[in-house]
C-alpha cells in the first residue's frame, strides 16, 4: 500500500439534488498514468476535481498517501502543493509573466529563493520547448504553448502527481499535438499522472490503466490494451465505437 | 468639585486676589482666570468671512485671521495672562462648536439673543450695529414696511436672521437664508431676492464694491449687539466683562471701532476697480479686481484638497478591499456587518456624515479631531463604502478559474487574493475608481464646511474680503478642473503601464 499516492473509499459528489458521482472507490499508484474516459457528463472531470478537493465530496473518504484529505482539521494547501493540476482552460496568471506564473508558487508558498527559482524555472520551459517565451505574458502565446507553461507551472511545485482535466479540449487540433508530447515524456520520466481525456490514440499508447465512468460509476477500471479490445460493459462498447469510428 | 478641593480652591483664589490686588490690578484677572480654567491657552472659535470683524489677510498670500474682534480678544487675552489660538468654521457652527468643547469663546460679531442664551453665556455687548435693507439701487426700501411680499436674504443663523423673523410677524414677507454674505449680495444682484437684511458696517463696504446697489438703515427697533458667547457656567464670562468695561472705560474699544471700520472703508476705497457702473444684464466679471495676493492665498488651498483627496482615496481604497471581503465572504454575520455598513454609509447625506462626526466625536469620545482629521475620517468611510461594491464586483468578475489554479498550487487564501486576485480585479475597475476619485476631490470642497481652508473655501474667503464674487470662485472652478485633468491622465498612463501584459 505504500505506492499509493491517491485513494477513494466510496466518494459521492452531489450538485443539489443532481448526484453526480455515486460511491467511487479506486486508487493511483505511484508512476501510474491513468487515462480517465467516459461519456460527456458522466463524472469524470469531477472525480478529477474532487481529486484535490476543487470540489467537496458530499461523502466518503479520500486519502493522499495515508492522509485523510475529507478530514476538516487537514491544511489543504499543503496537500494541493503536492498534487498539481492543469486546467482545460490553462488558467494562466495574466498579470504575470511566463517565468513569474513558473515561479510564483514557489517563491511564495515554498519560500525557494528567488534565484534557485527562477533557474528551475527556466529548466522547466525549457523541458517544455518554451524557454524564448520566459519574459512574455501569456496573452502572447498560443493556445498550446499556453498549456505547456501551466504544465510547466504545475512542475515547478514538485508535485507527486498531476491531475490532468481535458488538458487539449480547448486547443486548436494543429496544437494538441505539441502538448501530448509533452505529456508523454512526462510519463515516460516516471510522474504519477490522472488524465481526463477524449485523445483516445493517446490513452491507448501512454496510460498504463483506463478508468471507465459511466453515470457517475466507475464500470471498467483495466490496463489499456484489454479495455481497448475487449471493452466489459455494453456502455464502454459503444462508447468505443462512437470515438473510434 | 469635591468641597475639600473646593476649600483648597477658595483659599489659593483668596491668596492669590490678595497678592494680585497688591501687586498690579490686572493681575487680578490673571491669577482668576487662569486658575478657573486651569489652562494657559485659550480657544476662540470665529467665522472669518465677516469684515471688518473677522476676515483673513490674504496679504502675501498669508493665512491670518484678522479684525476687530480678533484685536479686541488679543487684548483680553493679553490681560488676562492667557495665550489665544483662533479657530474657524462656518457661523451656523460656532455654538455646536463651542458645546462639543473645541473652543473656549466665540468672537463672531454674535448678538446675545435669548434662544442663543438657552445654549450659552454671554458677555456684555460690546458693540451695537445697526441693520439695514440692501437692495438694487432704485428699488427705494427704506423700512420694514416697504419689505412687505418681497423676498428677503438674510445670512443663516446670523442676527439679522432673527431680526427678519421678527419683522415677518409684522409684515408678510419670504425669508431665504443663505450662508454667507457675498451670497446673499449676488442673490440680490440675480433678482433672485429683492431686498436683503446686512449689518451697516457689512452693507457698506458691499455697496462700495457693488455700485448697483443701495442701503438703507433700518430705524432701530431691535437691537443687533455683538457679544462674546461662552460655554454655559463658564468661569470666564466674568474676567472678560471686567477687561471690556475697562476697554469701554478707557475708549479704547471705540477707537478699535473706528479704526476698522473706517479701515474697512478706506481699504475698499483705495482699490480703484469699481468706478465705473455695471453694464445692464453683464456679470460684470473683472480679474483685474484680484490681486496677485489673492491669486496666491486660494493657489495655497490646491496642497489641502490633494492632501485630502489622495489621503481619502488610500484609506478609503484599504477600507473597500476589507469590505469586499467581508462581502464576499461566506460567513453570513460578516456578509451582514458589511452590507449594513454599506447602506448606512450610502443611505445618508456626506455632509450630515461630516457634521456628526465632526461635532460628535469630541462629545463622545472626549478627545479633539482636527476639522482635517474629521474630513479624512468622514471620506475614507464613506468612499470605503462605494468603492467596496465596486471591488466586490471587480473580484467576483475575475474568472473562477484563477482562484482553481491558485488553490491547486497550495496558495493559501490570503496570498491568492494579494498577488492573484485583487491585482486584476482593480486592474478591470481602476476606470470606476479615477471616476470615485474625481468625485471625491470635488466633494472635498464639502470640508470647508467644517472650516478646513481648502481649493473653494479660499477663494470664497478672498471673495468675502474684496466682497467680490464670480472672479474668485471661477479661479477655483479652473483650479478644480486642472486638477481633475492632471488626475484623468496620471490615470491612464497607469492604465495603459497596466495594460502591458494584454
Amino acid at each position: 500500500m505504500n505506492d499509493v499516492v491517491l485513494r477513494t473509499e466510496s466518494l459521492y459528489k452531489s450538485f443539489g439534488s443532481l448526484e453526480v458521482l455515486k460511491g467511487i472507490s479506486t486508487e493511483l499508484r505511484k508512476g501510474e498514468v491513468v487515462a480517465v474516459l467516459g461519456p460527456s457528463g458522466c463524472g469524470k472531470s469531477t472525480l478529477l476535481r474532487c481529486m484535490n478537493l476543487l470540489e467537496k465530496p458530499t461523502k466518503g473518504r479520500l486519502y493522499f498517501g495515508d492522509q485523510d484529505m475529507t478530514d476538516p482539521k487537514i491544511n489543504i494547501s499543503k496537500i494541493r502543493q503536492k498534487v498539481g493540476m492543469v486546467f482545460q482552460h490553462f488558467h494562466l496568471f495574466p498579470h504575470m509573466t511566463v517565468l513569474e506564473n513558473v515561479t510564483y508558487a514557489p517563491i511564495k508558498v515554498n519560500k525557494v529563493h528567488s534565484s534557485e527559482a527562477k533557474e528551475a524555472g527556466m529548466e522547466l520551459l525549457g523541458k517544455v520547448g518554451l524557454a524564448e517565451k520566459a519574459n512574455v505574458y501569456p496573452s502572447k502565446l498560443s493556445g498550446g504553448q499556453k498549456q505547456r507553461v501551466a504544465i510547466a507551472r504545475a512542475l515547478a511545485m514538485n508535485p507527486e502527481v498531476i491531475l490532468f482535466d481535458e488538458p487539449t479540449s480547448a486547443l486548436d487540433p494543429e496544437m494538441v499535438q505539441e502538448v501530448l508530447e509533452v505529456m508523454k515524456a512526462l510519463a515516460q520520466s516516471g510522474m504519477t499522472m490522472a488524465i481526463v481525456t477524449h485523445e483516445m490514440g493517446f490513452a491507448r499508447d501512454v496510460s498504463d490503466r483506463v478508468w471507465f465512468l459511466n453515470q457517475g460509476i466507475l464500470e471498467e477500471d483495466s490496463p489499456p490494451v484489454e479495455f481497448f479490445s475487449r471493452p466489459k460493459c455494453d456502455r464502454a462498447q459503444q462508447f468505443l465505437e462512437r470515438m473510434l469510428k | 468639585m469635591h468641597d475639600r478641593k473646593k476649600r483648597l480652591f477658595l483659599t489659593l483664589l483668596a491668596i492669590a486676589m490678595a497678592i494680585g490686588v497688591i501687586v498690579h490690578p490686572f493681575n487680578l484677572f490673571r491669577v482668576n482666570a487662569q486658575s478657573a480654567v486651569g489652562k494657559e491657552e485659550l480657544v476662540m472659535i470665529t467665522s472669518p468671512d465677516y469684515p471688518p470683524y473677522e476676515f483673513y489677510d490674504t496679504t502675501g498670500g498669508e493665512r491670518k485671521i484678522v479684525g476687530f474682534d480678533v484685536d479686541i480678544a488679543n487684548t483680553i487675552a493679553r490681560e488676562l495672562g492667557f495665550k489665544l489660538k483662533i479657530q474657524e468654521s462656518d457661523f451656523n457652527g460656532l455654538i455646536p462648536g463651542l458645546q462639543a468643547g473645541r473652543a473656549d469663546f466665540v468672537m463672531a460679531g454674535m448678538t446675545p439673543t435669548p434662544e442663543r442664551k438657552k445654549n450659552v453665556d454671554f458677555s456684555i455687548v460690546y458693540y451695537e450695529a445697526k441693520d439695514t435693507i440692501v437692495a438694487i439701487k432704485g428699488s427705494n426700501l427704506k423700512k420694514p414696511a416697504d419689505l412687505k411680499g418681497k423676498n428677503v436674504g438674510v445670512q443663516l443663523g446670523s442676527i439679522q436672521d432673527q431680526n427678519a423673523k421678527a419683522i415677518a410677524k409684522k409684515v408678510p414677507i419670504q425669508i431665504k437664508q443663505l450662508n454667507k454674505v457675498p451670497d446673499i449680495i449676488q442673490e440680490i444682484r440675480a433678482k433672485r431676492i429683492e431686498a436683503a437684511i446686512i449689518e451697516d458696517t457689512i452693507a457698506q463696504g458691499f455697496i462700495q464694491s457693488n455700485p448697483d446697489l443701495e442701503y438703507a438703515i433700518i430705524p432701530s427697533e431691535e437691537q443687533s449687539g455683538s457679544a462674546i458667547a461662552f460655554p454655559k457656567g463658564s468661569k470666564l464670562a466674568e474676567p472678560f466683562n471686567k477687561v471690556l468695561y475697562r476697554m469701554k472705560g478707557s475708549n479704547e474699544l471705540e477707537t478699535l471701532a473706528k479704526q476698522w471700520f473706517s479701515k474697512n472703508t478706506t481699504a475698499l476705497a483705495a482699490q480703484k476697480a469699481p468706478a465705473e457702473t455695471p453694464k445692464k444684464g453683464g456679470l460684470n466679471i473683472n480679474f483685474g479686481r484680484l490681486s496677485l495676493d489673492d491669486y496666491l492665498f486660494i493657489l495655497k488651498g490646491i496642497p489641502t484638497t490633494l492632501l485630502f483627496t489622495l489621503s481619502s482615496v488610500f484609506l478609503g481604497l484599504i477600507a473597500a478591499t476589507g469590505l469586499s471581503l467581508l462581502k464576499i465572504s461566506r460567513f453570513r454575520p460578516l456578509q451582514w456587518i458589511a452590507n449594513a455598513y454599506t447602506s448606512v454609509f450610502r443611505g445618508t447625506p456626506l455632509l450630515l456624515q461630516l457634521s456628526l462626526i465632526y461635532y460628535a466625536i469630541p462629545q463622545l469620545f472626549g478627545f479633539d479631531i482636527t476639522p482635517l482629521q474629521a474630513g479624512v475620517t468622514t471620506f475614507t468611510l464613506n468612499s470605503g463604502a462605494y468603492m467596496s461594491e465596486t471591488i466586490r464586483a471587480g473580484i467576483q468578475a475575475v474568472d473562477k478559474g484563477q482562484s482553481e489554479a491558485s488553490m491547486s498550487l497550495g496558495v493559501p487564501y490570503p496570498m491568492m487574493m494579494m498577488d492573484v486576485i485583487l491585482p486584476q480585479a482593480l486592474k478591470n475597475i481602476l476606470p470606476a475608481l479615477v471616476n470615485e476619485t474625481v468625485s471625491l476631490l470635488k466633494d472635498s470642497s464639502l470640508v470647508s464646511t467644517v472650516g478646513v481652508v481648502e481649493t473653494l473655501r479660499a477663494s470664497q474667503i478672498v471673495g468675502a474680503n474684496k466682497y467680490i464674487y464670480f472672479e474668485p470662485l471661477l479661479t477655483a472652478g479652473l483650479l478644480y478642473y486642472l486638477m481633475v485633468m492632471g488626475l484623468t491622465s496620471a490615470a491612464s498612463t497607469l492604465e495603459r503601464r497596466l495594460k502591458r501584459s494584454e
